[in-house]
Order: C-alpha cells, then structure tokens, then sequence
C-alpha cells in the first residue's frame, strides 16, 4: 500500500517537473510560445510601423481634425469642438445633395463598369491571336491621371468646338450640350468614368476568367449545356470571388472620385455633379475650414466602410 | 617646399569647398496665373537677373488651381514660393491669416514711390486694415468687348436690358453667339455676374459695409443675367470659362463678352486671331460700371530675411516705371496712372483711354477673409438659377444670406 503510495507520488513528482521546468532552461522553455511571438512581431514590425506611420497616423490626424477648431485662419486643434463639425456639414441642405449624387454615381459607374468589363473580358477569353496587344491597349486609360483623363474629355466634350460634337452635326444629329446641361452632366461625367476605369475592371476578369478551371465546362457540355447555361451557372458563379473584390475596390474607387468632377464640371451645372469629395474639398480649401472638410470625409469613409462590410456579408453568405 | 605645396592645396580645397556656399545665387518661384500678363513678364526675366544676378522661375498655372496650392504652401512653415501673384479675391484672407509680410518697411527703406499706383488700386489690392502687404500688379477691371462688324452703324445700347435684347438677337440672326458667356459655377460666373449687378445699379454692401445684395436691382440683374445665358449665350455656357469664351470668340464664333478689359490685345492680334482681329472693340459695360480686379505682389511671412529682400527687389524692379512701360507696350494692363498716360503707350494702344475708362469705372466684389468661399456660395446659386433649378428671387435671397453669414464668420 506504501508502495503504492510512494509509486503515486513519485509519478506525480515526475509529471509536476515535467510540467514546472527548472532552473533558467526550463524557465525559457515555459516561455517558449511568447519568444515566439515576440520573434513574430519583430519580423512583422517594420511593416506595422509603416503601416501606422503611412495610414494610421493620417486617419488619426484626420479624426482629431474632424473633432478640433481648427480652420486655415485658426490654425489651432484647440478647443474641443465635439461633432460640431459633424452637425455643420449634415445641416447643410447641400450635403444631402451631395450624397444622394455620390451614392448614385458610384452605383451606377460600378454597374457599368462591371457589365461592361465582363463582356469583354469574356470576349477576350477567347480571342488567342493578339493577344498581349489587346491588353497593352486596355492598360493605357488606366496608366493616365484623372486630371488628363479630365482635360482631355474637356475639349473632345465641348459644345462648340469640340470633335464629338463636330462629328454629330456632320452625320446630321446636331451638338449635345454634354457639360452644360442639368441633365446631361451627371451621365457625361460618370461615362468618362467608366471609360477610364472600365479597363482595371476586364484586367483582373480576365485574370480571373483564365483561372476558371476547365473540367466543370467540359462536363456540362457532355451534358449538353448550351453557352448562357455555362455562363449562369458555372462561370459567374465561379468568377464570384473575383466578381466581389472588383465591386469592392472599385466601389471604393467611385467614392472617392474627384479629379473628374473637378477638371470637368466643378460641381455644376447647379449641384448636378456635386459629389461628396468636391463638397469635402470646397468646405476645407474655400470655405478655409480644415475641421469640417475632415469631418465630411469621415462621413465618406464611414459609408465605404459600411458598403464594404455588407458587401462582404452578402457575398461570404452566398459563398 | 612640400609643407607649402599641402597648405596652398589644403587652402584652394577649403576655398572650392565653400565656394558655392557663398556663391550661389538666390532663386525667386512664384506662382503665376497662366496669362499674357506672365508670359510678358517672363520674356524680361533674364534683364533683371542680369541686373541683380538673381534668379526668378515662374511656374504657370491655371486660376482655378492657384488658391488651394498657395494655401498649402503658406500654411507650412516655409513657402516654396517666395514671391507671390495675389489676387484681390484674397487679398482680405492672406493678411487675415498671417502669411503676407508687411511690405511698409520695405518701402521706408527704399524709399519707394507710391504715389503714381493708382488710389483704387492701392485700396483693392495693397492695402489690408491700415497695412500694406501687396504692391498691385496689373488690373484686370471688367469691360465689354463687342465685334464691330456684327454691329454695322448701330451704335452699343446704353443700358443692361438693351444689351441682353441685342444679345439674344444676335444669336437668332447673326449666326454667332450673341455673348460668349464663362458661367461655370464658381470664380467664372460670379465675376460675369458682378458686371451685370454693377450695371443695373445693385451692390453686394452698401458704404457703411452692410450686406445690400438682396435688393429689387440685384432681382433685375440676375433675370437678365439668366436671360443671357438661356437665350443669347452659346451651348454649354453653363460649364465654360475664361479660356473657352477667348476661343470662341477668337474662332468668329460670338458677337460679344463681358470679359477682362486685357483681352482685347489678344483679340485683336492678327496672328493669334486672324478671323477678328481688327473689328473687335473695348467699351464699358452698359449701364456704366463693371467689375474691378487685380493682382499683386506679397512675400510670405514664413520666408528667410534675405529671400524677402530679394523679392522686394524684384518687385521694386517690376513695378518700376520704366519696366511698366515696357510692359505696357506689349499689352500689360497698367495700375500706375503715370503708365496709363504715357504717351509711347497710348500711340501704340489708344485704346488705353477706353480702358482707363473701364478701371475708373470699376465696382470691387466684397474683399474679406471669405471671399473665395462667397464666390462658391454665390456662383451655386447664380448657376442653379441659370440652369432653372431654383428661382431668381431664391437665389439672390440665399446668396445675400449667404453673404451675411460669412461676413459674421470672419468677423
């Protein structure tokens, strides 16, 4: 029985040392998970740092802006100023504008883009001669600033003596008043839009397209799928990975659209093509009030932010 | 013999080393409106550098960009910029916000004349509650340039609403514009739309500095204003500017524009415009009063002692008589009377009677630290009111309004 009991307690000895380490090795050992990590963040902290200096030092500087006094006249974070700014930018009827065309630009740009840039990522799918030319071409509008994008539709765009124009009353159609019309301004400047972007939009669906496996197409036409059945219900739902980070980074993109406002309408004709951004721009650099353009462009990214959350919910939940 | 040898070598190495410390010439940049009054400047660059051995670099650059980039510059704690082109719009908040030097020291010391600037001048873009921060630079009052051809025998009709009438007529007979009208929503249609308020008697304040805006004349000036560009303006003046009304009517393209008296020399130049050089004219607007405008010269605050006494010396230079002659008789737009009246400049260019006429003559936007903000405020609601989006008593109500809360703001 003493045995028995010495037996036990020896066994328990040898598990507690196993468990407890001894002396400075075995304090190490017990520690050996945190010097790992500890090892890890080393590694890992050039690039935090970057990252906190390069974006999270702006957003923090950009939310202490949003909540300060500070104007280009008063050029002091002090005093408090709470939201404030929040409230002077919500209470201008302006604002609501401005968020109704920004919402609906983006919307309607992404679609676009989208639509367009599978049609003829799918086309080029299938195309194998000349290939590397096509994609040369389609790189050019998205290697080019907004602003040029900008000033050159300017003048393809005027009423007068702009070529399009020219172009139309020669083939008898007549000049459309493409910038200057309340109507017309919101479509001609979210066309230049898509015009510039739509490429980014059929390079990564293409990408994507060509790492489609091809086994599930050649079951289905065993199986006698014709092409659109493919195309619903292979190909789009394969491409929804790829289709959703599209969406996502261009919904971003539209949001923060700017330039283009800028160089060609400047917010008009009226508030037409008043965006948040140009709204955002016109409060900190005209209005000199740094406080409350921060504030508005934490509206947007909330909003983006938001966006992007619920898009990501939407798709992850079909997935 | 060695030891003299390395201590002459130890010297002459000492001496090339600091050599282009004290050698180095001094560099002026200056952010220039992309306008002929910079291009003539320019071309004289090299005689003042050969005269001071300092060097000036104009970088041009449109209107529209300037403000946001001089901000930036001037609100950091040194200015890439050391000589500044100031426009009078904000000659009320660069000295309001401390970015321009006080330029009467500079004055004292050289004994500098300012007599001859004209006094309007001086009041709209040099002088800032009671100091001086600008030496003005060239004028640029707003007057009527009208194509002599188109109006045959008749003569310019005296008041705003005849013109609009000969306006709209022009365009539904001559085959031409009948205005080449720069009302995209911001600097362009609210310096149009000064000329037209102006014209039919309104005021934005009145003299005790009081926001008068809201006035049956200020009414009357903007259904005119909305008249002209619905019915007698070209396609798309809703979006145009400056440089796209200059092309149209360079192009034979407009009967006339409300436009920067300045305009006329590039008009009538043959080789620049060939189709209407030589039938273009300069009158005051009708009614009798337009806008006033002009540009100066500052130096930033946040700026070396040596570099702003390099900028002063440029600016004495520049604005010296016999420079301003100079530039004068390549189409400047004088703000001295001495240069108005020179007699090489008026042989050259009698037309210069007509524009002393129009600067006389010339009304000021209100001059505060938000006037650049005003501008936006007004220029939305005269370019909703334009494109029928909301009513023209509306719109004069919300930009008096508009006014006064500003004007409270920078109180």
């Amino acid at each position: 029985m003493i045995d028995a009991v010495g037996a036990t307690r020896n066994v328990t000895r040898r598990a507690e040392s196993v468990r407890r380490p001894q002396g400075s090795r075995r304090w190490w050992r017990a520690l050996g998970p945190s010097r790992a990590r500890l090892t890890g963040w080393k590694f890992a902290a050039p690039g935090v740092l970057l990252i906190v200096l390069v974006m999270g030092f702006p957003l923090a500087y950009a939310i202490a802006l949003a909540l300060s006094s500070m104007t280009l006249l008063h050029p002091h974070l002090a005093p408090f100023a709470g939201l404030d700014n929040f409230a002077a930018a919500v209470a201008d009827p302006f604002f609501w504008n401005s968020l109704r065309i920004t919402v609906a630009y983006s919307l309607f740009t992404v679609a676009a883009e989208y639509v367009l840039g599978l049609v003829v990522a799918l086309g080029l799918n299938k195309v194998v001669r000349l290939k590397p030319v096509y994609f040369a071409i389609l790189t050019v509008p998205m290697a080019m600033s907004p602003v040029s994008v900008g000033l050159v539709w300017h003048m393809l765009l005027q009423p007068n003596l702009g070529i399009i124009n020219h172009v139309l009353s020669n083939l008898g159609l007549g000049g459309v008043n493409w910038l200057g019309s309340t109507r017309l301004a919101f479509w001609a400047v979210a066309g230049v839009d898509v015009w510039q972007q739509v490429s980014f939009v059929i390079l990564i669906l293409a990408a994507g397209l060509a790492s489609l496996p091809k086994e599930p197409y050649e079951a289905a036409a065993i199986d006698g799928a014709t092409s659109w059945q493919q195309f619903r219900y292979l190909t789009l739902p394969m491409l929804r990975p790829v289709s959703a980070i599209t969406i996502i980074i261009q919904l971003i993109n539209e949001f923060r659209t700017y330039d283009l406002v800028y160089v060609l309408t400047r917010g008009g004709p009226g508030v037409s093509t008043d965006i948040l951004s140009y709204f955002a721009y016109r409060r900190a650099f005209l209005g000199l009030a740094l406080n409350e353009g921060a504030a508005i462009s934490f509206v947007l990214l909330l909003i983006v932010l938001g966006l992007t959350a619920a898009f990501f919910a939407v798709t992850t939940r079909r997935s | 013999m060695r030891a003299n040898a390395l201590l002459l070598g130890t010297a002459c190495a000492v001496l090339l080393g600091t050599a282009p410390a004290w050698a180095e010439p001094i560099t002026l940049h200056a952010l220039m409106e992309d306008v002929p009054e910079t291009t003539i400047i320019e071309a004289m660059l090299p005689e003042f550098q050969k005269e001071t051995g300092i060097n000036v670099e104009f970088q041009k650059l449109v209107y529209s960009d300037m403000h946001d980039k001089l901000v930036t510059q001037l609100t950091g704690p040194e200015s890439y910029y050391n000589l500044l082109e100031v426009d009078f719009l904000w000659a009320g908040e660069f000295p309001a916000a401390g970015w321009l030097a006080d330029l009467q020291p500079f004055v004292d010391k050289s004994k500098f004349n300012l007599q001859p600037f004209i006094p309007a001048m001086l009041d709209l873009v040099g002088r800032y509650k009671g100091g001086l921060y600008m030496i003005p630079m060239y004028n640029y009052s707003m007057g009527l340039i009208y194509r002599t051809d188109l109006l045959k025998d008749a003569k310019l009709p005296p008041t705003l609403g005849d013109y609009v009438e000969l306006v709209k007529s022009m365009k539904a007979k001559a085959g031409v514009a009948g205005a080449a009208m720069q009302s995209q929503r911001g600097d362009p249609n609210s310096m149009e739309f000064s000329n037209f308020l102006f014209a039919s008697g309104g005021r934005y304040l009145d003299d005790n500095g009081k926001v008068a805006l809201d006035s049956p004349e200020a009414r009357t000036a903007l259904k005119l204003y909305v008249d002209a560009v619905q019915h007698g303006a070209q396609e798309g003046a809703l979006s145009a500017t400056l440089d796209d009304t200059l092309r149209l009517m360079c192009d034979d393209k407009a009967f006339s524009m409300v436009t920067y008296w300045w305009m006329l020399p590039q008009l009538d130049d043959a080789k620049k415009c060939p189709s209407v050089a030589g039938k273009v004219a300069l009158s005051v607007m009708p009614g009798g009063h337009g806008e006033s405008g002009g540009w100066g010269w500052g130096i930033p605050k946040n700026e070396s002692p040596e570099l702003q006494q390099a900028a002063w010396t440029f600016i004495e230079w520049v604005q010296s008589k016999k420079v301003e002659v100079a530039r004068a008789l390549q189409g400047h737009a004088p703000v001295r009377s001495d240069v108005f009246e020179a007699p090489e400049v008026l042989a050259k260019y009698p037309y210069y009677k007509a524009a002393e006429a129009v600067v006389a003559s010339g009304m000021a936007f209100p001059v505060f630290a938000y006037s650049a903000q005003y501008e936006d405020v007004l220029g939305t609601q005269l370019s909703l009111a334009a494109a029928g989006q909301t009513s023209v008593d509306a719109a004069i109500k919300a930009a008096a309004a508009g006014l006064e809360n500003l004007k409270k703001k920078a109180e």
